[in-house]
């Protein structure tokens, strides 16, 4: 798949994953680079900026297996653009869709 | 690259971004590589899936100097985000450095403007004051008290100016961090061949 479609969407996958539950680091990279082959390691910086933003906060929260995790979290405003991407995302898919198909 | 060469070569890209950024960015990774461990991903699995650490480092760069310069609209931590920003590729030493260079030079030349109002004030009083004392010298056409207020009002418009300006380049600069921001989203990380 085209790296620039890729780099697009991982803000909006980010967003969808944690629209779902709270998730910690390890598993949102985990999540997003089972599906889509992408540098890891870009995936903190785009959190990080989520969260300087306001979209996300972040808590710490003890695991069975030792050092606490730090989880990520929608906050209200991540919340409505998490609704707000997914709609746009669906409409381009739906308009690009048409093109392919001829339709127009 | 194992976890140790990973880690070094992240914080030495960083560079000079806030200590507690820095700890924090360490720990999510120090994180990672602990969690993929227990997996049974070696180190150089980890730091190879990971990507580049320069990538890395410059797009958190960005985002610190940009969150910085949101809080603190200074000169200089615009100044800083702006160079930040341009770590992420050529597209915004067009787009970045080329208005921030214009705007820039617009604002000088207004403030400069400013000054010589105010320098033009300071001159004519001046003149009105000894231009009594040295007739030959200064050839004031002008009733003295017109040109006492005139020159003072002069005065008062180039500080009034100035100030106005102050007030123009904070909104400015304000408006400038949101359009880097605005660009670092759409960008950021774009450039990269190495990054599949």
């Amino acid at each position: 798949m085209n790296i620039q479609f890729k780099k697009g969407v991982l803000e909006l996958c980010a967003l969808a994953l944690l629209a779902k539950k709270n998730r910690y680091g390890y598993e949102l990279v985990n999540e997003i680079s089972k599906r889509i082959a992408i540098s890891e390691g870009t995936i903190y910086p785009l959190l990080r900026r989520l969260k300087n933003d306001g979209y996300v906060t972040t808590y710490l929260e003890e695991s069975k297996e030792g050092a606490p995790r730090k989880y990520y979290q929608l906050t209200d405003e991540g919340k409505k653009m998490e609704k707000d991407l997914k709609q746009e995302w669906k409409t381009f898919v739906k308009e690009v869709d048409s093109f392919l198909k001829g339709g127009v | 690259m194992n976890k140790k060469e990973f880690l070094h070569s992240l914080s030495k890209y960083l560079g000079n971004v806030p200590r507690e950024d820095e700890q924090d960015i360490m720990n999510d990774f120090e994180e990672l590589f602990e969690m993929g461990k227990k997996e049974g991903r070696s180190e150089e699995e980890l730091a190879e899936s990971l990507g580049d650490p320069r990538t890395i480092a410059k797009q958190f760069r960005a985002s610190i100097m940009l969150s910085r310069a949101e809080k603190e609209t200074t000169a200089a931590n615009i100044t800083r985000a702006v160079f930040a920003s341009l770590g992420l590729g050529f597209f915004n030493l067009i787009f970045v450095l080329g208005p921030f260079l214009v705007i820039l030079g617009l604002l000088a030349a207004l403030f400069a403007v400013a000054v010589a109002i105010a320098a033009g004030g300071i001159t004519a009083l001046i003149g009105t004051i000894f231009s009594p004392l040295f007739p030959e010298v200064f050839n004031m056409l002008i009733n003295p008290a017109v040109g006492v207020f005139g020159s003072i009002g002069l005065i008062c418009l180039g500080i009034l100016f100035f100030i106005g300006m102050i007030y123009i380049t904070r909104g400015f600069f304000r408006l400038f961090v949101r359009y880097i921001k605005f660009n670092v989203r759409i960008i950021s990380g774009r450039e990269k061949k190495d990054e599949a």
